[in-house]
Order: structure tokens, then C-alpha cells, then sequence
């Protein structure tokens, strides 16, 4: 990343060491941070995977297994194959979705925009609970089609490969549709009136001209498609899909802790992983950078262009938003169905219905909810706390590594969160035992989702003039001072969606806190997994799951209330 | 006929007219130049000729076809070239792919495509930067890709909209000349969008002044300067000062008339057509400020002289200009740069009464 303050520089070369000495303190500090939440255990897991069972040797002998193993390899592949379909049918799905929300004029836009966009705050796993109530073998869809007599026997909806494309699809075509409009909607008309002028109408300038300009938005959003099942061990797990590299690694490690050997390979799927996860996303980002398209033009407007499509496409638009906002909605009303009833089995709707399953999680044990919102504000609150500094040092200053800083964090985000989790388990375990107090949970919550609060406040730092804060120091006031006046009120409104979205993802996550949590830790999507895999309290997981929902949606309100728009609140502040 | 006859074009953005009615006649091989400030409706005008607006009312005829009247012709289907502000040039595409964008749609074989790129290539000066990307060009040479885009497929009409506005001054000059003499070889019919007036008198056959969605004035360059439609085109167009007042007298046959200004009773002015209208009517008696002629000693053969104090100078190295004061009336007037004057310094203003004119 480039960032051009050449005012700022300047003032920092006069004001000399004494200014920057401070300041390589303060990197160093959070260097320090960095290396123990995250240098410190991921190292730990590459040690572990070349680890020896039986012996106190280290070798390659784990990987070459790995490589030579069919079952292995069959599970890579898999997990290759799956990441291929979801790619090309989010894509296909995707293009259509994101033509319409950015250039139809329409009604209902920022509705249907919020629907499609909503799975991107909700949990992963909420999803798979909904859709198995709804398609399942015996779910809603299938004991209706049998009540009206048009099929005999259950059809099978997702268990299989088709339906983990499909929930899996659903969950991250937010992701493509949010890079394709924001291509569409920013680049500059003027290179599609160009080639309208040189004789290329419709289609053929749309493949010629529009798509590959928004390759650079879109592969953004494609690399962390391609890289969910590398990082979804849980969908698979509960379709009954355990051949994919995350999910046997879970097994091999959270279930076989007595088979050391195992226990190694495992830790080799994590690190394969990773590994995959960290070369695909280092390239697309190589690749995006090398390709950023800007427009000179001055006079585009907030919305792009936008076309008045015929009656007949505007209705199949319609039609095609209407269908995924439905499959989207299922997701928060069957969990709701199931959260307020019981006994709901082998029967298209729930028949007695009652508010139990939220006395018990909310009255007779509210612990996953107090642990829920106290691990997660407090991974927030060192989200605040180091993230700020973080993005000052990148953006204001020129300390020496400070890009490092930058790459290392941003690297988080492609790490399979079951990484981190194994990681810290192993790290914090011997040595450092730190896995024996709480205090390990918020941690890790902290190290795994801190890169989304960082992006934030790092873009609105790009945006706030340097010159404002200059004015402030020229005028009398050191950095801190100039800090609380003059910058945070002006970042503030960037900060705080990044904070909510923090909270939000923080308050989801469960591939990390599954390795770590002990009885009396869980959190709700803990608690969720384990009521639902035990299959006994099915409407209190249920329950947790429409809670969820519930506070993620609220927190929605909050951020769009505060950036004035939910395409911006999903996708942070909006671009310079 | 004209090769591009404009009738009655009319345009609106949500309820805001941003063309209303105009009628423009372009000959073969002309070039016009749509010229006015932000907002008066001369990019909207271009964007219909080109087919990226669909106006509401009206037709534009190229070449003897209608482009509206008998059912709405796409851009792809005009035959124009057009050159745009930013220049449009897709990044993704390498110079030569981008010349050869429309030539490709056209069908035109491999090796004829070849030859024509290269000799538009070497028209604009390119020659060897075929297999750059539009990242690795400067602003000039992305502008001249953008030409030579247009040029290549030898449109019946060439559009420009404001092409030279991202340049900066020296090299926006340059290709003033450039481009004005590269279309005139080629011989094309062209139409050119800008606000800036030095270009347009640089570059055009004929000027359309457009205000606010009118052509207000269309005239060749000296036409404009020397006989202004109205205030607004005078103003536009150079500098003026502008003397309110009213007309006190109308001398028949003559041309010309007596202003009664803030400053005096009778300021003798030359009207452009003849005056029926008198006393009452609102007026600008109007004078270059180069047309304005200083004297230390009040010369007494003559009328129209005033007493005036320099307010204020300004060295401009070719002249000086003088910020001066006629009663309250301030007046700009620029006289040659070895002209020693000091602020403060009282002198007679001669407003010649051939060059004094009445605007409305």
C-alpha cells in the first residue's frame, strides 16, 4: 500500500529523532503484542507438525505421510474441488445479483440489499441449523412435497457435496456481490460510453470493458470464497461431509488427543492449510495491487450509471433478487419457528409452541450470554487499544517496519481460524499456560478478528486530511492532545462501524474458541454447537441461534445508523 | 445542407432543463465549438450528438439521417469518434488494443487493422508505445491514445469534450494547435466542448456561446470578441467593463446613441443594429479595457473623456493593467507595459465612441 503524505513527511524530518523516538517505542510495543498473540503460537503449530510421534525427533516425516497418504490426499482434493464449485457458483450467481443492485433503478434497493448481504454478519453455523430444519430428510420442504403427495420418499437437498455448495454459496455470495457492485457502481462511465462510441453494444462491451475492470473488486471478495472451505470445518461436520481438510483436522485434533500421531497430522492439515489459504490470498493481493484501475473523471456521480431496465427484465430482476432474499430470510425464520417451540420433529411447522427454550438460556443458565458479550467486549476493548495505535503508526508515520506491522496483521485475515485456535491451545498450554484462565478466550477472539478493525480504522485514517492534524500542532498542541482533539472525533464515525463490526464477528466466532473454551467458558455459538451435535436441546440451540440474530441485527441498525447505509456498514467506510 | 443539423433539441434532468430547443447547423469539414461555463448545457448537447443522452425532444440529422426522428440510433450505429474529458482510455487494454477496440468490432482483417493503427499512431506521435499499458503513459500521451482511438476507424464526425482539460497549461496548448491542424488535414466534421475561451478561439471555425442550456451566440471567434450578443457573451469572451445606465438619445441613421451613466450625463456609444428604444430602457455602455485610451492632459477635441484615479495596478509583463475609478465606477483598462503609472496618479479616460458599445 502507498500513501502519499508528502506534507506530513516533511514535518517529521524536522521535528527529528525525538518525535520518532517515541514513536519506535510505541511499535515496538505492539510489536511485542503481535509477536506473543501471534508470531509466538502459529510458530509453536509449525514446530508441532514436524513433530514425531513415539520419539523426541522433528522431521519431515508427517508431511510426506500427508502427501503420500490417499486419504489425505483425497481430503485435499475435496476440499480443492469444493472450494472450485463455490467459487464458480457464487460468481454466476454473483454477477447477475450485483449488476442489478448496482446499476437498475429500483424499489426496495437498500432491502433487498441488506437481505442478500445479511449472511455476511450472521454465523456460518446459523445457516446450517436453518437449512437442515427446512431441506433436511425429514425437514419442513420435504414432509410438505410428501403431504401433497408429489414425491414418496425424502428427497436429499444438502447432504452431499451439492448441498454444501449450496449452503456454503449462500453464505459467502455476499462477499462477490458486494466486490462486483462496488466495481460497478465506481468505475468510471466514461469507459463504457467509449466503447459504446466505438461501435460495442451491450454484452459485448460488459465483457469486453465492464468485467474485466472490476476483476480487481472482484477477486477481492473471490480469494475469501475460495478460501472458506479451507476454513469451514463445521458445515461439512454437521451435513455429514467429513472429508475436507478443516474438518479432519478438527476431528484428528479435538477427538483423538489420545493418538499423538494423529493428533500431528492434524496439526499438518492446519498448517496445509494455512499454507494454501496464505499463498491464494498473498497473490490476489499482489494481483489486485497491480491492477487498481482509476478514472480521471471528476463528474461521476454517487451512483454510477444506472439504467431503467424493460418491464420484462425489471420483472425477472425482481424475481432473481426475490428468490435469494427468500433463501436468506429462511435463515432467521426457521430458527425463530424452532426457537419458540417444541418437540418440533416430523412436522413441516412446530405445533406447540412456548418461550422455554429462552428461560433456560436466558434465566436458568445465562452463562453463554454473559460469556458471550464479556469475552467479546473485552476483545474489543484491546481491539480499540491496539488496533488505533496501529493504524496511526501505518498511516501517519515512517517508522521503519511499520509495513510489516501492517502485512502481519492483515495476514490474519486469511488464517483458517481453526489455525489460531489449535495454535493457542498448543502454545498456551505448556510453558505459557495461559489456556488455564479465561483470560485466553478474549485473547484469541482479539488476535483472530482484529484485521477487520484495523482495515476500518485504517481507511478512515486515510481519509482524514493530514493537514488537519498539522493545523492542530502548528497551533500549539503536541501529538497526543492533537490525537483526542483533532483526530479521534474526526475518525470516529469510520472507528465505531469498525468497532460494531468487531463486536459482531468477534461475537460469532467459534472455530478458534472450540479449541479453547472449558466448562464454564462457552459462548453462545459454543453453546449452540454443542446443544445441536448432543441433538438433545435442539430449540435451545435454536434459541441461541435466533439471539444471535437478533443482537447481530441490532448491531446492524446501530452501524447503518451510523454510516448512513448498509452496503457501506458490511463493507467499511466508503472508498477514497 | 448541413452535415449535422441540430432542430430544436431538447433535454432535462429531473425536471431541470439542461438543453432547451437549440437549433445548430454544422457544414462539412467545419469545426464547432460548444463553448460556455459549467452547467449551460454544452457537454448535454455533445452527449446527444454522440448518443450516450436520449433527449426528449428534437432531432440531430448527420449526414441526412435522422439520429432520433425515426427511431432512436445507438452510438455504436453513428459513426462518430469521440475524445473524452478523462479520457476514457481502458486501462486493462494495451495502446494498441485500444485503438484497434472498434476496427475489431468493425471486422476489419488482421493485417489492414495493423496499418491503420500504426499510421493513426504515427499521426498523433506514438509511434513505438503500441504495447504499453495506459498506466505507463503520461497524461498527454493517454490523450493522444484517446485521439488516435477516435481518429482510427475515420468517423463521419469527430466529438470532443473538453479534451484537454487534464493537461496542464503548457502541453494544453501544445496540442491546441495539434489538434486543430490534425483535424483540418483529415478534413472531419467536428464538434468541441470546452469552457475555456482562448481554446475555443484557438481551435474553431465557429463558436456556439451557450448559456444555460441556449446558444445565446454562433459566430466565428472575431464575430464574438468584436460584437458581443449580449452581456453575458461579453463577459465570457475576454474581459469587459460594463457602465449601466440608460439610453438618453438615439441619433437615427447613425448607429448611435447617448448613455446616461452613473458618471455622466452622456456617454456616446455605437450600437450594433439600429435602436428604436428611448430613455428608460436598461443598458450597459461597454468598453474593452484594451480599448481604453489614457491621456495626462485632458484632450479637448473630443467627447467621451473622463477624469479616473488608479486604484490599483497589476504588472502582467507583456502589459500593465490598471484598476481605475471614474466616480464610483470601476474601470479595467491595460495599456502597454512601459506606461510608468503610479497608484493614486488622476488621468483622462477616452472611451472611443466607435469602440463603446451598448449591451442589454
Amino acid at each position: 500500500m502507498k500513501h502519499g503524505q508528502p506534507g506530513l513527511s516533511v514535518l517529521h524530518f524536522c521535528k527529528g529523532w525525538d518525535m520518532s523516538r517515541s514513536q519506535y517505542l510505541l511499535a515496538a510495543f505492539l510489536w511485542s503484542v503481535i509477536a506473543f498473540l501471534v508470531i509466538y503460537p502459529l510458530s509453536i503449530l509449525v514446530l508441532e507438525s514436524f513433530k514425531i510421534s513415539g520419539t523426541e525427533t522433528w522431521g519431515l516425516g508427517n508431511y510426506l505421510e500427508f502427501f503420500k497418504d490417499t486419504y489425505y490426499l483425497k481430503t485435499f482434493g475435496n476440499t480443492l474441488l469444493l472450494s472450485s464449485l463455490l467459487l464458480i457458483t457464487t460468481t454466476v450467481l454473483g454477477i447477475p445479483l450485483a449488476y442489478i443492485l448496482a446499476r437498475y433503478r429500483h424499489r426496495g434497493k437498500t432491502v433487498f440489499t441488506a437481505l442478500i448481504l445479511l449472511p455476511i454478519v450472521l454465523p456460518a453455523f446459523a445457516g446450517v441449523f436453518a437449512f437442515i430444519i427446512f431441506f433436511g430428510k425429514y425437514g419442513t420442504l420435504n414432509l410438505l412435497l410428501m403431504d401433497f403427495g408429489l414425491i414418496d420418499k425424502p428427497l436429499n437437498f444438502i447432504y452431499g457435496i451439492h448441498g454444501l455448495v449450496f449452503i456454503q454459496s449462500l453464505h459467502m455470495l455476499p462477499f462477490i456481490v458486494l466486490g462486483l457492485s462496488a466495481g460497478f457502481t465506481n468505475i468510471d462511465p466514461s469507459f463504457e460510453e467509449a466503447a459504446e462510441v466505438e461501435g460495442a453494444s451491450g454484452f459485448r462491451r460488459f465483457i469486453t470493458v465492464t468485467l474485466p475492470l472490476c476483476t480487481p473488486s472482484y477477486l477481492a471478495g473471490a480469494v475469501l470464497v475460495f478460501l472458506w472451505p479451507f476454513t469451514d470445518w463445521l458445515t461439512p461436520l454437521i451435513l455429514g461431509q467429513v472429508d475436507f481438510l478443516p474438518s479432519v483436522s478438527y476431528i484428528n485434533i479435538a477427538y483423538h488427543f489420545t493418538d499423538v500421531h494423529r493428533k500431528y497430522m492434524g496439526v499438518v492439515a492446519v498448517v496445509v492449510s494455512s499454507l494454501v489459504c496464505i499463498s491464494l490470498f498473498l497473490l490476489a493481493r499482489w494481483w489486485v495491487e497491480k491492477k487498481t484501475y482509476t478514472g480521471l473523471s471528476k463528474g461521476t456521480t454517487e451512483e454510477g450509471r444506472v439504467v431503467e431496465p424493460s418491464p420484462l427484465v425489471k420483472s425477472g430482476a425482481y424475481i432473481y433478487m426475490g428468490l435469494i432474499a427468500i433463501l436468506v430470510l429462511l435463515i432467521p425464520v426457521v430458527l425463530g419457528l424452532s426457537a419458540f417451540s417444541r418437540r418440533w420433529v416430523f412436522e413441516p411447522f412446530p405445533t406447540y409452541w412456548t418461550l422455554d427454550n429462552f428461560r433456560l438460556i436466558l434465566l436458568d443458565s445465562p452463562g453463554m450470554v454473559k460469556n458471550s458479550f464479556l469475552f467479546s467486549g473485552i476483545a474489543l476493548v484491546l481491539g480499540i487499544a491496539f488496533g488505533l495505535p496501529v493504524a496511526y503508526l501505518v498511516v501517519r508515520t515512517r517508522v521503519v517496519g511499520k509495513d510489516a506491522l501492517d502485512f502481519v496483521i492483515t495476514l490474519m485475515l486469511a488464517f483458517p481460524g481453526i489455525a489460531i485456535g489449535v495454535s493457542y491451545m498448543l502454545a498456551f498450554w505448556q510453558g505459557i499456560p495461559l489456556a488455564t484462565y479465561w483470560i485466553i478466550m478474549p485473547l484469541a477472539l482479539f488476535a483472530r478478528r482484529l484485521p477487520y478493525f484495523l482495515r476500518m480504522a485504517h481507511s478512515s485514517y486515510l481519509q482524514l486530511d493530514p493537514s488537519l492534524e498539522e493545523a492542530s500542532e502548528v497551533s500549539g498542541a503536541g501529538k497526543l492532545r492533537t490525537f483526542f482533539s483533532i483526530s479521534l472525533p474526526l475518525l470516529l464515525k469510520g472507528v465505531l462501524v469498525g468497532v460494531v463490526m468487531f463486536f459482531i464477528m468477534a461475537f460469532q466466532e467459534i472455530s478458534t474458541a472450540i479449541f479453547l473454551y472449558r466448562g464454564g467458558w462457552e459462548t453462545l455459538p459454543i453453546g449452540i454447537y454443542l446443544n445441536w451435535h448432543r441433538g438433545m436441546e435442539f430449540g435451545a440451540a435454536a434459541a441461541m441461534a435466533f439471539l444471535m440474530i437478533v443482537i447481530t441485527f441490532i448491531l446492524l441498525l446501530i452501524i447503518s445508523r451510523i454510516s448512513g447505509g448498509v452496503l457501506k456498514a458490511a463493507w467499511g467506510t466508503a472508498k477514497k | 445542407m448541413a452535415f449535422i443539423e441540430i432542430q430544436d433539441l431538447y433535454k432535462e434532468f429531473k425536471k431541470v432543463v439542461a438543453v432547451n430547443r437549440i437549433r445548430l447547423e454544422i457544414e462539412q469539414g467545419e469545426m464547432l465549438t460548444l463553448l460556455g461555463p459549467s452547467g449551460c448545457g454544452k457537454t448535454t448537447t455533445l452527449r446527444c450528438i454522440a448518443g450516450l443522452e436520449r433527449p426528449e425532444g428534437g432531432d440531430i440529422i448527420i449526414d441526412g439521417k435522422p439520429m432520433l426522428s425515426k427511431g432512436f440510433v445507438q452510438p455504436s450505429k453513428r459513426g462518430i469518434g469521440m475524445v473524452f474529458q478523462n479520457y476514457a482510455v481502458w486501462p486493462h487494454m494495451k495502446v494498441y488494443n485500444n485503438i484497434v477496440y472498434g476496427l475489431k468490432l468493425q471486422k476489419t482483417p488482421k493485417k489492414e487493422m495493423k496499418q491503420q493503427a500504426k499510421s493513426v499512431l504515427e499521426l498523433v506521435g506514438l509511434s513505438g508505445l503500441e504495447d504499453r499499458y495506459p498506466s505507463q503513459l503520461s497524461g498527454g500521451q493517454q490523450q493522444r491514445v484517446a485521439l488516435a482511438r477516435a481518429l482510427v476507424r475515420n468517423p463521419k464526425v469527430l466529438l470532443l469534450d473538453e479534451p484537454l482539460s487534464n493537461l496542464d497549461a503548457k502541453l494544453r496548448e501544445e496540442l491546441r494547435f495539434e489538434i486543430k491542424s490534425l483535424v483540418r488535414r483529415m478534413g472531419i466534421t467536428s464538434v468541441y466542448v470546452t469552457h475555456d475561451q482562448a481554446e475555443a478561439m484557438v481551435i474553431s471555425d465557429r463558436i456556439a456561446v451557450m448559456e444555460s442550456g441556449n446558444v445565446v451566440q454562433l459566430g466565428t471567434a472575431q464575430e464574438i470578441y468584436q460584437k458581443p450578443a449580449n452581456k453575458f457573451v461579453a463577459d465570457f469572451i475576454g474581459t469587459m467593463n460594463f457602465m449601466p445606465g440608460s439610453i438618453v438619445e438615439v441619433y437615427p441613421g447613425e448607429n448611435k446613441v447617448a448613455v446616461q451613466t452613473e458618471f455622466c450625463e452622456k456617454l456616446m456609444c455605437t450600437t450594433f443594429e439600429k435602436v428604436d428604444a428611448k430613455g428608460a430602457e436598461r443598458v450597459y455602455a461597454s468598453i474593452r479595457p484594451e480599448d481604453v485610451e489614457l491621456f495626462a492632459e485632458k484632450p479637448l477635441d473630443r467627447e467621451n473623456v473622463f477624469k479616473g484615479t488608479i486604484t490599483n495596478k497589476a504588472y502582467l509583463g507583456n502589459f500593465l493593467y490598471l484598476f481605475m475609478k471614474v466616480n464610483e465606477t470601476d474601470i479595467r483598462v491595460q495599456v502597454p507595459h512601459f506606461v510608468p503609472q503610479d497608484e493614486g496618479q488622476q488621468l483622462f479616460l477616452f472611451f472611443n465612441p466607435e469602440k463603446c458599445n451598448i449591451l442589454f
